[in-house]
């Protein structure tokens, strides 16, 4: 049964491990942002497009993935005052979009972040609504990472215990992470 | 000897962080189940409370609102919001708590305040509290505690994630389906990257 326990706590450590590399070094890049610089690219650009493949919001976003190197969801499509303005998102780049309809012009500001940001946008990338299919991949990677999570941290539990190595220094430290941890979450739920 | 101490930090950071493991593996698996972007709606509201103010009549509504804020105490709250006029032209704003939203009205012409709780659930809780840290979260001591503990477990997950690779490495690099499943998850993550970029 340890063997069987040490093998699994090892084969999904190394599964998920670019996983929880890209959750902890977000993590931080969140915690720090203050301190580290913004790693952030505008580029506008004005493009050509056929007005009659522009018919619609969703019929120019596709117009625009499928012959104008854009990909990701489409979103906040808004149509007032004869503009048409949407973006086009995914982790790490989103272009925001106006067109006027019967034009043959599309402006596009293009904003895109390094691989930091990057970082942190694959964090909160979840769901599987996404138009995107590389981020719903990204959003089971994060599903089966924090099931693995769960498993990962039982199995240690299980694993220190039969090591029969520094019960005592583990059992205090178990303890104390559970009564702190699990005392400032209740308190704060209670407030 | 190296090893040694890695093996054992490695365990020692487990034990101590477990709490938050369990705080963020609930929380991964719950986001799955989020609404998509534009589709959220604020749950019913679950206890309203009103009391009297009467604010000062040389403010501007931004510092009215602030006013109104202080006046109401509400406890892991993370700062106001949103600040406008409702249908019937009272005050309003909303303010963001680790337990779910409150919507603030100012009845003005009633000199009094009324606050709606939308209870966020306890895994909207979970959720909130898994992005604390030390200078992020509620000023409440309680939320201020956990985000201590929340950054300490940052770092050692990162610590943990590098150190359980050397473990591999210094013990059983040979092992077959070790080195496929690295392999795997590598080629996974750089297609994944590669896709998304």
């Amino acid at each position: 049964m340890f063997r069987l326990m040490r093998n699994t706590h090892l084969i999904l450590g190394l599964v998920f491990f670019f996983f929880a590399f890209i959750f902890a070094a977000s993590s931080l890049r969140i915690i720090y942002r203050p301190w580290l610089p913004e790693d952030r690219q505008n580029q506008e650009q004005t493009i050509q497009i056929d007005a009659a493949k522009a018919t619609s919001p969703r019929a120019l976003a596709l117009e625009l993935m499928r012959n104008h190197d854009l990909s990701g969801d489409l979103r906040q499509v808004n149509e007032s005052d004869g503009v048409m303005k949407f973006r086009i998102a995914r982790p790490g780049t989103n272009a925001a979009v106006e067109y006027v309809p019967g034009s043959s012009e599309v402006k596009i500001n293009t904003q895109r972040w390094g691989w930091q940001e990057m970082l942190v946008q694959l964090h909160v990338n979840h769901g599987f609504h996404h138009d995107f299919l590389p981020a719903s991949a990204w959003a089971l990677l994060s599903l089966l990472g924090s099931i693995a999570l769960l498993l990962m941290g039982a199995i240690g539990i299980y694993l220190w215990f039969c090591l029969n190595e520094d019960r005592l220094i583990g059992s205090v430290l178990l303890v104390f992470g559970l009564v702190y941890g699990l005392t400032s979450l209740i308190w704060s739920r209670m407030v | 000897m190296f090893y040694k101490w890695s093996k054992k930090i490695h365990m020692w950071s487990g034990l101590l962080t477990f709490t938050a493991f369990v705080v963020w593996g609930i929380t991964g698996i719950n986001a799955v189940f989020l609404p998509a972007p534009g589709e959220y709606k604020p749950p019913e509201v679950s206890r309203t409370q009103e009391f009297p103010f009467e604010g000062p009549g040389n403010l501007d509504d931004k510092e009215l609102a602030k006013r109104v804020y202080e006046a109401a105490e509400l406890k892991m709250a993370g700062g106001h919001y949103n600040v406008h006029r409702d249908d019937d032209q009272n005050l309003a704003f909303n303010v963001f708590t680790s337990n779910g939203p409150w919507n603030v009205t100012y009845l003005e012409s009633e000199k009094r305040v009324r606050v709606e709780f939308r209870d966020g659930g306890l895994a909207g809780f979970l959720s909130s509290m898994h992005t604390a840290h030390t200078r992020r979260g509620a000023p409440d001591i309680s939320a201020r505690l956990y985000g201590v503990y929340n950054e300490f477990a940052t770092w050692a997950f990162l610590f943990m994630s590098l150190s359980g690779v050397y473990m591999w490495i210094a013990t059983r690099p040979g092992l077959p389906w070790a080195r496929i499943c690295i392999g795997a998850t590598t080629i996974v993550t750089v297609i994944l990257w590669w896709a998304v970029r």
